[in-house]
């Protein structure tokens, strides 16, 4: 199971990793939207793909937009990683495409819980 | 939080101190655009700050965290035009950022740190913005002044503080959540400004702004993806490896030359040049731009400029001017002190300025550039200048110098003066530059580095520092000498001349003052120490018959003086590698390293001030400066330019300024190639082009023994099989004058009679009653078909 995690902190990026491999997940990373559509360009389909709100060159909105117009990724479940400063903008992202949020900071049973919404497995 | 997070915890204090680091330029840039705000900028400023708050909020550092997220609420309404970033809001902003560096610096504790005083200036802001006629409208700018004055004080106070929290807290919960710190410091510690009662936690005010979405127009300069980021302990690892391998290098060379097998010599070469070029890019993975240091000084100098009631611009040349790491961490201190200097002292204030018909405004200019395998720093403004009167009247009331000696001294010297130790211009100690550290700090330190400094002002136009120091401390040039059969190094920076004493002048030139031996040198004085008794050693043997008695001096220079050492032999100059001393001789003052030669022998630098001091030739400050010089005054020692002079044919003598001479070498003729139609020698693994001065100068060579006019010495340099060359560089470029004889160094006051003919001579002179023709050296390169680069 793959996961493609973007956000442009390295920090972040590497605890949420940590989370992802207990999960049983091989993680990719980004430092941005931009990066992001390169890895899913190389990689190709992921599993699962968490994306931060707040990013330089190209931010999560206009990521997730570009990754759902492209048919191959019209089905991989999108969880927006955010902090609350943003959250009244969720509307924005949901309409954007993606399928669940969760608010930094956030546990292994935060989002363990968020992907059985989705349905999306874990390997523990 | 468990303990592999510790990891983490050190991963995000260096990412976040990262977006720290660059946020304060532009918090200034704000501040300078005022309500025409630059959304990329501050978008840029709010991620860094929102990204520390997102990991501080996974970590479990709430007091962190609860900054961050009041930085960012404020950043979010500037981005949203419903703040204006004043002079107050950025002061409160700055002053919130250097809060959370705080909190970084000693994370362990920062959940124990009391931030309620940010907290709340930031929360005023927050809430001045809706009600905008508030009664505390006046308190930020108290605050931020406040602020500001904390800020220059150093930094002891919040360690102070920090500590006192964690005892006072040490009960307490260790991980409240974000608004329970915030509340339990406001109990702890009730801040003096929160007596009008803000809103303790004021809710974030909702935007609803669906069409808008500030974010999406963000880009940004990150930086490119060809870098990456590595351990300066792996740097370290790898330049002193790379040493070792210079050094086996070395090695192989004088093995080399034993052999005559071609292949050998071919690979040997090769190897040479490689781990020369290997060594030049491992020292530039070392370099830094000097703006990484001068990138703190807009803020520094806006918040002096602010307490001191003055008005300061500053501007920058040569930021990415390169050096390396450790030269850089050396010069951040006292260029910070010069910074400070120049805006408390330099610049006037903007009443006076007006008066004298300046900008209100004073300008502190720094530049940086590259020089003859230097950098020179200048520090500039256009302020007051010194007040030459003061610094004498006030040198002579702090004995620096006696008064007869302030009359004989001119303007520049004076000003020189305020880097003795022991002197302060300053009427009264202010808290911004007048803190027991004075100008002589500043010098001592760079003058550790192998620097010097120098000082140039002009009544009412301003003050210029000059500073030039090493491009890198890890390999430098040095003498090697030999003494009581060990051999030391000397860095070349210190060295100043060789003279050699042959036979009846090894005794007769040498006179005795009080017991302390001294050596006449050009009508001046030099004091003389034998490193033989530096070392513990019993003095050396005379020989047996007066014309075998030789006596070497290296004359060096420690603390503005000069001195001779006497060694047994002078071997040759060597590009070496700097190696930290082992502890136990590290406490010896006289060393400052060590070092590995060619031959794989192990020799000792020394350190040429712990030598002078350890020798007693150094004058104590006060009666230092021109009183060394011997009987001569002043006035003239001035006018006295060192001059080689050189033989070229028959009778011909020229002379060119000491200078110019970067080093005098011997070439035998076989060493000569041909390259390009030129005759060019290998010289230190570039190619030097050489220039043949007779033809130059039109006169036929005579390499052959001559008894030359100027008697003894200079017959026996010129052999048949070798050439006199003297090494000359310019704008880094190098080319080898071949003469016939190296005749004398002089030092001559010269009455020039200007050439017509203009071919490559400046002029004549009468020096030592001969007349000799000065050399213009752009010219006889271009004469020769060279250009200077």
């Amino acid at each position: 199971m793959k996961v493609l995690i973007v956000d442009d902190s390295r920090v972040i990026r590497n605890m949420i990793g940590r989370i992802m491999k207990t999960f049983g997940y091989e993680t990719h990373e980004a430092g941005n939207g931009v990066e992001g559509l390169q890895q899913l360009a190389e990689i190709g389909v992921m599993d699962l793909i968490l994306v931060d709100w707040n990013m330089p060159e190209m931010n999560g909105l206009e990521f997730i937009k570009a990754v759902r117009a492209d048919s191959t990724h019209a089905n991989t479940p999108m969880i927006m990683v955010t902090t609350e400063s943003e959250m009244d903008r969720m509307a924005l992202a949901f309409m954007a495409g993606v399928n669940e949020y969760i608010m930094k900071p956030f546990t292994e049973e935060n989002i363990g819980s968020k992907m059985e919404i989705l349905g999306i497995g874990t390997a523990v | 939080m468990n303990i592999e997070d510790a990891e983490l915890i050190k991963d995000f204090v260096i990412e976040s101190q990262e977006h720290l680091g660059d946020i304060e330029k532009d918090f200034l840039t704000m501040e300078l655009q005022g309500a025409e705000i630059d959304l990329d900028l501050v978008n840029h400023v709010f991620r860094a700050i929102h990204s520390i708050k997102g990991a501080a909020g996974f970590l479990g550092l709430p007091v962190l965290e609860s900054l961050a997220h009041r930085e960012e609420e404020v950043l979010n309404k500037i981005r949203n035009r419903e703040v204006i970033p004043t002079v107050e809001v950025v002061s409160t902003l700055l002053s919130a950022t250097d809060g959370l560096k705080e909190l970084l610096d000693c994370i362990e504790v920062s959940n124990d740190m009391d931030v309620s005083e940010k907290i709340a200036a930031l929360d005023r802001i927050l809430s001045g913005s809706s009600e905008s006629n508030d009664t505390e409208a006046a308190n930020p700018s108290d605050d931020s002044q406040r602020d500001n004055e904390q800020l220059v004080k150093e930094s002891e106070a919040t360690l102070d503080q920090a500590t006192a929290a964690v005892e006072t807290l040490v009960n307490e919960d260790s991980t409240p959540s974000p608004s329970d710190a915030t509340a339990s410091n406001d109990d702890t510690a009730p801040s003096p400004v929160a007596t009008p009662a803000p809103k303790p936690t004021p809710k974030p005010t909702k935007q609803v702004e669906a069409a808008k979405s500030p974010s999406s127009l963000s880009s940004d300069s990150s930086p490119a993806e060809t870098s990456i980021r590595v351990d300066v302990g792996l740097l370290d690892t790898l330049m002193n490896q790379v040493g070792e391998l210079v050094l086996a290098r070395n090695q192989m060379l004088q093995f080399a030359e034993r052999f005559d097998d071609n292949e050998y010599n071919t690979t040997s070469q090769r190897l040479n040049l490689i781990t020369s070029e290997l060594q030049e890019g491992v020292m530039k993975t070392r370099m830094q731009p000097i703006g990484n240091v001068w990138s703190k000084f807009p803020r520094l100098v806006r918040d002096l400029a602010q307490i001191c009631e003055k008005e300061v611009r500053i501007e920058m040349q040569g930021k990415e001017t390169e050096l390396d790491k450790t030269i850089i961490e050396a010069i951040k201190d006292p260029l910070t002190h010069l910074v400070r200097n120049t805006v408390d002292h330099g610049i006037e204030s903007p009443d006076v300025r007006e008066a004298y018909g300046k900008d209100r405004e004073g300008c502190l200019m720094l530049r940086a550039f590259h020089e003859g395998g230097q950098v020179n720093i200048e520090i500039c403004d256009d302020g007051a200048g010194l007040n030459v009167d003061r610094i004498r009247t006030k040198a002579i009331e702090k004995s620096v110098i006696t008064e007869q000696q302030a009359q004989s001294m001119d303007e520049q010297e004076i000003c020189n003066l305020i880097f003795a130790p022991g002197f302060s211009t300053a009427e009264k100690v202010s808290n911004v530059s007048g803190r027991g550290v004075g100008m002589d700090v500043v010098k001592t330190n760079i003058e550790k580095i192998g620097g010097t400094l120098d000082l140039e002002s002009h009544s009412g136009l301003g003050t210029t520092v000059r500073i030039k120091i090493p491009l890198t401390l890890a390999i430098i040039p040095a003498l090697l000498v030999k003494c009581a059969e060990n051999r030391f190094a000397i860095p070349q920076v210190n060295l100043m001349e060789l003279v050699r004493l042959e036979g009846e002048q090894a005794t007769s030139k040498i006179d005795w003052i009080q017991n302390a031996p001294v050596y006449r040198l050009r009508g001046q004085l030099l004091p003389l120490v034998d490193l033989r008794n530096i070392l513990g050693k019993a003095p050396k043997e005379r020989a047996d018959n007066v014309e075998s008695e030789v006596i070497n001096i290296v004359v060096l220079r420690a603390d503005d003086q000069q001195f001779g050492l006497i060694v047994e032999s002078i071997n040759d100059t060597e590009e070496i590698v700097v190696k930290p001393l082992s502890a136990q001789i590290k406490e010896l003052p006289v060393y400052s390293g060590a070092t590995i030669l060619g031959d794989g022998s192990v020799a000792l630098i020394l350190d040429v001030l712990g030598v002078a001091q350890r020798g007693r030739v150094l004058q104590s400050s006060g009666s230092r400066n021109p009183g060394s010089q011997d009987d001569s005054s002043n006035a003239e020692a001035e006018r006295l330019q060192s001059l080689l002079v050189l033989g070229i044919g028959q009778k011909r003598q020229v002379a060119m300024h000491m200078s110019q001479v970067a080093r005098l070498e011997q070439v035998p003729d076989h060493m000569i190639e041909e390259a390009n139609g030129q005759s060019v020698i290998q010289y230190r693994g570039k190619i030097l082009p050489l220039i043949d001065m007779a033809s130059v100068l039109g006169v036929p060579r005579s390499r052959t023994v001559t008894p030359g006019d100027d008697g003894e010495a200079s017959t026996e340099l010129a052999s048949e099989l070798t050439n006199q060359v003297v090494v000359y560089s310019e704008d880094g470029r190098s080319f080898g004058l071949v003469v016939d004889r190296i005749i004398d160094i002089v030092e001559a006051d010269i009455d020039l009679v200007e050439s017509t003919s203009g071919n490559g001579l400046l002029g004549s002179a009468i020096i030592q009653d001969r007349v000799i023709d000065l050399l213009d050296l752009p010219t006889v390169i271009q004469s020769a078909g060279h250009r200077l680069a």
